[in-house]
């Protein structure tokens, strides 16, 4: 190989590489975005204790910091639903003009990340805005309850700390020195005895902030199933707190032992228990939530996209994460592209894999990408048959080329739609059919039935078959989710590629396909030696 | 493979027909019309062109032109591998006064059937890139009696790959049955390696089985000798002149009394002339890319080949 040409491909490797090295260790960029490891598939089922009740309530997930709720379904047949949404939190309201006798549900997808709040500045807030009133409330408490949390005040603070470390040093008391334990349910125990259940401490640590003047609220949560955890999913309600300093909201476990930090094992139903209290205790209501895992391994862009734009302004600016989110749809597909070039670039000038035109591997990957692998090749087969179909049938008609090819193209569209109409394609798997591909579709059925007649039905199927391993290859390396996140996280490995298909067409030796057409010669010309 | 020196697709096209064969060249190969001009004014004899039609309105007047022939061979003038051609062996009138056509094959086609035809070679069907074509309406060639026995249903053609103008290695490809009278190693005519030196065949092959008869006349292959070999070698070496492409097929047929004559040129000739001669064309190849004297004229090329071939 010549100088020049060995220079060019070396630099076309090593230059993206070096790229790639330096946003990985110089710029600690992740090569590819982080994954999500949880979505859930939730389920909620609720019905009245009373069976003369003709309305049931019950908190729903809300989407926000931390959560996304997708795919929502409410079972509401028959039934008058309302939904009251405030900042925080959401309730669901079932009514009926009869008594409720079945249960009445909800699902959704949920798609949870871990929050954490670190560098907790000191806080010296003394005025509140009116919406904060609720949170700072106390209700009345016995006299017994009140010197309790005297004393023990009397104990932990100094008196010069700011509301940061205040905070701190409640949550350190409750959640080191009062034992969990479900037998004990009052704030009495809980002072005393040094034991109560998770709402117990809870509400003493409520307490003990707003008597301080710290906004606190009492969050209704359900820990998660752990992922080797054998459980059936069922989901029940404990409780935690969140206190407002330097004007967010602070998640604290006393349970758990975490100040600040809310790990993607818990998901929140409510984030105010003293309002929605009545409504949802046992005696009122029966209620059933279940989860189960859903998808794993969702690569989380919108994160890594932030990522990016933070560590560095140059590679920032230009990352294709930047895209609007339908361009960046978009790309995920044409990336692909040079991807199967250099399938095919290996599968016909190395292999000697036969295809139809240059290009319609490629193009047809494009055509499964945009629907599923199902889809795409039963369509295209059916795609085939009326061709072949064609073909025999319109000889008869003796029309010119260019019409001919328009009546198909025709069929093609009405096959479309019978698809369209009978729903076939939701079984199949495909949300939606792209245009270009169907007109791509129609070229190749030109170019396919011609060979069927030039050179018979035993080399269009090699053909056909050929065209079609390609196209399915590259399909599934490309639905390797880590391969098409790694190019368009990188872009500049696109050059790499470049490098590759510059040295397959420098490449002079022998296709496997020959090494098979010629084996007989080769062994005549070596008996006659 | 390489030690047999049998050439592959990409050496092919990388050692041989890049560096050899000028891009700009190609047009007068690749197009008939074009190659038909050429050849007259070098005057290198071509199958007569009748007609020439560009487009479906020419059409029109068609039968009262093909009337005039007593046969003809319908081409693409951009074509390649033989598709698209149409042989008429005969131009008949029928009971009710109406032209008919009779195929090499046998069959009937009407005039309706051939100008259908022709249009879809106007629409590019049968054209190397699928554009828009030309048709062409040739003189049929008669077959030369030598070749009877050897061939069914249609006229054998004598391929020569000629390297800078030097005849390097040949067959000539016998129609069969299975070929449907078509000289294409594809579809099953036989391919027989000729010997440079001596014009006679040796070997032969369809579809890279060796075979020593023919499959519908039974008559042994080996041993025929081409008439008018000399002349084929220099018809041959003189087409490098006439289109300066240093890599090319060259497709003769010989006719029954004017002798040999060009069919068509080709700028990408398959590599299976090696099966057909159990031979490689690596070695020919260095040859005359390394050893061969340069700036000779094509009689002393072609006493080069017989030398060293």
């Amino acid at each position: 190989m010549r100088k020049f040409t060995a220079l060019i491909v070396a630099f076309f490797i090593i230059a993206p590489l070096g790229i790639l090295f330096y946003k990985n260790s110089s710029l600690k960029l992740s090569l590819l975005p982080h994954k999500v490891d949880d979505t859930w598939n939730l389920h909620i089922s609720v019905k009245p204790k009373d069976p003369t009740e003709t309305s049931v309530s019950f908190p729903l997930p809300r989407q926000g910091e931390g959560i996304r709720v997708s795919d929502e379904r409410i079972k509401s047949k028959g039934f008058e639903t309302i939904i009251d949404r405030n900042d925080d939190s959401v309730m669901m309201t079932w009514m009926s003009n009869e008594p409720i006798e079945k249960k009445v549900s909800y699902s959704a997808r949920i798609d949870i990340i871990p929050l954490k709040i670190e560098n907790l500045k000191k806080d010296f807030t003394t005025e509140y805005p009116r919406g904060m009133t609720r949170y700072l409330k106390i209700p009345e408490l016995s006299e017994e309850d009140d010197e309790g949390l005297k004393l023990l005040e009397q104990a932990i603070y100094e008196g010069n700390e700011d509301k940061t470390l205040i905070a701190r040093k409640a949550f350190y008391y409750v959640s080191e020195e009062i034992q969990r334990n479900f037998k004990y349910r009052t704030l009495g125990d809980a002072l005393n005895i040094g034991r109560g259940t998770p709402l117990v401490k809870a509400r003493m640590f409520a307490y003990m902030m707003r008597r301080k003047n710290i906004p606190t609220r009492i969050l209704v949560i359900s820990k998660l199933p752990e992922k080797d955890e054998k459980s059936d999913g069922r989901l029940f309600f404990t409780f935690i707190n969140e206190i407002f300093l330097n004007n967010r909201w602070i998640p604290v476990n006393t349970n758990l032992g975490t100040f600040g930090e809310l790990s993607d094992g818990f998901l929140v139903f409510h984030r105010h228990y003293e309002e929605i209290e009545p409504m949802i205790s046992k005696k009122k209501l029966v209620y059933n939530i279940k989860v189960n895992r859903a998808v794993l391994n969702k690569f989380n862009r919108e994160d890594f996209r932030k990522e990016v734009i933070k560590k560095s302004a140059f590679f920032g600016s230009i990352s294709l994460h930047r895209m609007p989110l339908p361009v960046q749809t978009v790309f995920s597909t044409i990336l692909l592209i040079p991807l199967g070039a250099l399938v095919l670039c290996v599968a016909r000038n190395l292999l000697g894999v036969p295809t139809f035109g240059m290009f319609t591997p490629i193009l047809l990957t494009v055509f499964f990408k945009e629907t599923s692998l199902f889809f795409g090749l039963s369509f295209f087969l059916v795609v085939v048959l009326i061709g072949i179909a064609e073909r025999y049938l319109l000889d008869k008609f003796r029309l010119l080329a260019i019409p001919r090819m328009s009546i198909i193209l025709t069929l093609v569209i009405i096959l479309l739609m019978v698809v369209a109409i009978t729903g076939v394609a939701e079984f199949f798997g495909s949300s939606h059919i792209g245009y270009f591909p169907i007109v791509i579709v129609t070229v190749f059925i030109e170019r396919f039935s011609i060979m069927l007649t030039e050179d018979g039905m035993l080399n269009t199927m090699k053909t056909l078959l050929g065209t079609l391993v390609i196209a399915v290859l590259t399909f599934l390396i490309y639905s390797i989710e880590a391969i098409e996140m790694l190019v368009f996280t990188n872009p500049e490995l696109l050059f790499v590629v470049v490098a590759f298909l510059i040295l397959i067409g420098k490449y002079k030796g022998y296709r496997l396909s020959e090494l098979i057409r010629f084996r007989n010669l080769v062994m005549q010309m070596k008996s006659k030696k | 493979m390489k030690k047999l020196g049998i050439l592959g697709i990409n050496n092919r096209i990388g050692r041989y027909i890049l560096p050899l064969n000028k891009r700009k060249n190609y047009p007068l190969v690749d197009n008939k019309v074009k190659t038909a001009l050429r050849a007259q004014a070098w005057g290198i004899a071509m199958p007569e062109n009748y007609l020439v039609i560009e487009n479906n309105g020419d059409l029109k007047n068609l039968a009262s032109q093909l009337s005039q022939q007593k046969s003809f061979v319908v081409k693409p003038a951009n074509g390649s591998q033989g598709n698209g051609i149409l042989v008429i062996i005969e131009v008949i009138r029928d009971a009710n006064d109406k032209l008919v056509f009779k195929r090499s094959n046998g069959r009937i086609m009407s005039l309706g059937d051939i100008k259908h035809h022709i249009s879809g070679i106007l629409s590019g069907l049968y054209s190397l890139s699928g554009s828009n074509d030309i048709a062409i309406i040739q003189q049929k060639i008669e077959i030369h009696p030598v070749f009877e026995d050897y061939c069914f249903g249609g006229i054998p053609d004598v391929r020569v790959i000629v390297i800078n103008g030097f005849p390097v290695m040949s067959m000539v490809r016998l129609p069969t049955r299975s070929s449907d009278g078509k000289a294409n190693l594809h579809q099953g005519a036989i391919g027989a390696g000729i010997r440079i030196n001596d014009g006679t065949t040796q070997n032969a092959v369809i579809k890279n089985r060796v075979v020593f008869e023919h499959p519908d006349t039974h008559k042994d292959i080996r041993g025929l000798v081409i008439p008018d070999w000399r002349e084929v070698l220099d018809l041959s070496a003189r087409c490098f002149d006439m289109v300066e492409l240093g890599y090319i097929g060259v497709d003769i047929v010989i006719t029954p009394h004017d002798g040999p004559i060009l069919l068509e040129l080709n700028a990408r000739p398959g590599l299976a002339i090696q099966i057909a001669n159990q031979a490689g064309l690596l070695p020919r190849l260095e040859k005359i890319s390394h050893q061969a004297p340069r700036g000779l004229n094509a009689r002393e090329r072609v006493d080069y080949s017989i030398a060293n071939f």
